[in-house]
């Protein structure tokens, strides 16, 4: 791979659209595989990406830039990538990139982002939240448990489940009990949350199981807490 | 063994050792006992499935087994079926005094049967072989199912042979069970046992014995099964008796051998019984055999005629189509003419290696050589086993005449059955369709008719 060839392919991606060809882009995958060892390199080929991404290319071009840095990606390239948190188009790009970076700026700015967020772009970062299982964003989360917007707090309820540390669960336990209407994404995110604690955590799994299996839940609720309730008694054996 | 298996083996050991060792030595709190015992008799089936799942696999050896199984007395009957099983598959000993207990309390013919089957998973013990042996020739199927099967899995170095002992004992019934269960424990060192048992004055006993030579023998066993067939009585239990020989015979894969094989068998029977075998012949088939029965077909005795085209009607390929074909053109005894046409026809529609245009080849020539209605309706009934789109090209005109109609009807909707004959020709079968569903007085065809029309299908019944 020659560094003529990467530069040609940064700018094909200038031109780069839906339904051109994928071969002008080879030059930056294999440019991500020689940064493997190579700290500098990857440094340097991070830099251009974020350029490029901060330039004005087309959907598919930026989606192409996100796929590339959500590989060799650092918290360096979060502020570029978390600028595209609340716009509807590369949102969920973005995201892909944000939820999958163990950098903890990366969880930051998703944090951040939540705020100032509604509807489908808020429900879809805390989506990224759960599935980073960000454990510094519980507090941030549990607020929404109580939204206006069901699918606001049915998103809150899955990601907390999806954390599922002892916090979390307190949350949605604090919530549960004083919420009218459909309490299954909470009743999902705490058996999710006592599944996760359960072989750390028997017996605060086994809290969590036993306020679910008494006769006000349903059946299904009730056997699935009752089969943990087992699978922590087994485990205190 | 070389040193790595070795290495191997030694890890293999270990874990299984540890395995085990966890297994029986971890012992499980009290809570999640008594969690587990106050789910067993919960009233929701899904609720005691969760116990069951626990006692299974939940460890603590005997004493945690013998507690699962002290439920049983006080469990409903249902409940005592799921935990029966569930105990069976633990596969402690220690449970078998309280699974006996039950089986010898309870009226429940459901409870009585899961005890039975779970005995045979809990290991041999002196009282149990002889008690399930009883239960093979106890009025309940239910339980005389379970008890075959538990003697079918029942484990121990000489449950073999002490089956086998049972055997001389036993009552017919018993003794054809005990039978079927050697040969589903594959006991080969019983064989002359069965062998002894196909003469039995006992139609059941017989026929589970030439069912198990037919699982177990091979070539020194064609011989001495031949007076099982000749001692079996002429129709079901005689063709399956012949079935069985055949099976045997179909081990060997040179069709020279088998020929000879079979040959060499039946010179050690009487001359005198040697015809009564034809029809084995014909199942066993093969090129050398077709000459034998030929000859015999088209002897001067009419009596061995009869026996030699009953013989080529029975071939397991189309071989001996023309040979059939031969006598019925010319014969001049009408019977005669009658079987070998049957046979022909028969033999000439059989599913073998050939393809479905060489079957209705066959068929179309079988038509030209039909010389009555009675036997072209044979042929455009057999039609239906060549599966090609020209068959009901070939039948469809047939249709128009009353006196064929009701078979053709039926020859149709058997071909359209077949998706990948009906699909690519659609049109064309929903046109011949709509005759049939015209024409035909029998709704089962007419409903058929419709269902395929529709792109569904239809179930046989029985």
């Amino acid at each position: 791979m020659s560094a003529e060839s990467l530069t040609a392919a940064l700018t094909a991606l200038q031109q780069y659209d839906w339904g051109t060809d994928t071969a002008v882009l080879a030059a930056i995958d294999d440019a991500i595989a020689a940064a493997h060892s190579n700290e500098s390199v990857r440094k340097d080929l991070e830099a251009r990406l974020i350029a490029a991404l901060q330039s004005n290319l087309s959907r598919d071009a930026k989606d192409c830039v996100c796929r590339k840095l959500m590989i060799i990606g650092t918290a360096a390239c979060v502020p570029a990538v978390a600028s595209l948190l609340d716009k509807p188009e590369h949102a969920h790009m973005a995201r892909f990139v944000l939820e999958r970076m163990p950098a903890p700026e990366a969880a930051q700015a998703l944090r951040d982002a939540l705020g100032k967020l509604d509807g489908n772009l808020k429900i879809g970062v805390i989506g990224s939240l759960g599935a980073h299982r960000d454990t510094g964003a519980v507090a941030v989360l549990a607020p929404a448990l109580r939204s206006n917007d069901a699918a606001v707090a049915r998103a809150a309820a899955w990601a907390l489940g999806a954390i599922g540390t002892a916090d979390a669960a307190a949350a949605l336990q604090a919530t549960l009990s004083s919420a009218d209407g459909n309490k299954s994404p909470m009743i999902d995110g705490l058996l999710a949350c006592a599944e996760s604690l359960l072989k750390q955590q028997p017996a605060a799994a086994r809290a969590i199981y036993q306020s679910l299996a008494g006769d006000d839940q349903s059946r299904l609720v009730r056997l699935a807490a009752t089969r943990g309730m087992l699978a922590c008694a087994s485990a205190e054996s | 063994m070389n040193r790595c298996s070795g290495i191997a083996c030694l890890v293999v050991g270990l874990v299984l050792s540890s395995a085990t060792a966890a297994w029986s030595a971890k012992k499980p709190s009290a809570d999640y006992l008594q969690m587990i015992v106050k789910l067993l008799s919960d009233n929701d089936p899904e609720f005691r499935g969760i116990a069951l799942e626990q006692v299974r696999t939940a460890g603590g050896g005997a004493a945690t087994t013998e507690l699962f199984a002290s439920q049983l007395t006080v469990l409903s009957p249902a409940a005592q079926v799921g935990l029966l099983g569930a105990l069976a598959d633990r596969g402690d000993a220690a449970a078998r005094g309280s699974v006996l207990a039950l089986y010898q309390s309870s009226q429940d013919e459901a409870v009585r049967a899961a005890a039975i089957r779970a005995l045979g998973q809990l290991g041999e013990s002196p009282e149990l072989l002889p008690l399930l042996v009883r239960v093979l020739g106890s009025a309940s199927t239910a339980e005389q199912v379970a008890a075959r099967q538990s003697l079918i899995v029942l484990r121990g170095d000489t449950v073999t042979a002490s089956i086998a002992r049972q055997m001389p004992s036993a009552a017919p019934a018993q003794k054809a069970g005990l039978i079927e269960v050697l040969a589903a424990r594959w006991a080969r060192d019983q064989i002359p046992a069965f062998i002894a048992a196909t003469l039995d004055e006992s139609a059941q006993v017989r026929a589970a014995a030439m069912a198990a030579l037919g699982q177990l023998g091979g070539v020194p066993q064609v011989a001495a099964m031949l007076p099982g067939v000749l001692k079996a009585a002429k129709g079901a239990e005689r063709d399956a008796a012949e079935k069985n020989v055949a099976i045997v015979c179909s081990r060997i894969a040179n069709d020279d051998e088998r020929a000879t094989t079979l040959i060499q068998a039946l010179e050690t029977i009487d001359t005198a019984q040697r015809d009564q075998l034809l029809g084995l012949v014909g199942r066993v088939g093969g090129k050398k055999l077709i000459k034998f029965v030929a000859g015999i077909a088209t002897s001067s005795d009419p009596a061995q005629r009869k026996l030699g085209i009953d013989a080529l009607s029975k071939w397991p390929d189309a071989s001996v189509a023309d040979q059939l074909l031969e006598i019925a053109k010319m014969t001049k005894d009408p019977e005669e003419r009658s079987r070998a046409f049957q046979g022909f026809v028969k033999i000439s529609a059989t599913r073998d290696k050939r393809s479905d245009d060489q079957r209705l080849q066959r068929m179309k020539q079988a038509m030209k050589e039909a010389n009555s209605p009675a036997e072209q309706k044979l042929v455009l009934m057999r039609c239906r086993t060549a599966y090609t789109v020209d068959t009901l090209r070939f039948v469809l005109p047939y249709l128009e005449d009353p006196q064929f109609a009701p078979t053709v009807c039926e020859t149709i909707v058997e071909l359209a059955h077949h998706r990948e004959i009906r699909d690519p020709n659609k049109a064309e079968f929903d046109q011949a369709l709509n005759k049939v569903i015209a024409i035909s007085k029998d709704p089962v065809v007419v409903e058929r008719a419709r269902r395929y029309q529709r792109g569904e299908t239809w179930e046989r019944s029985g």
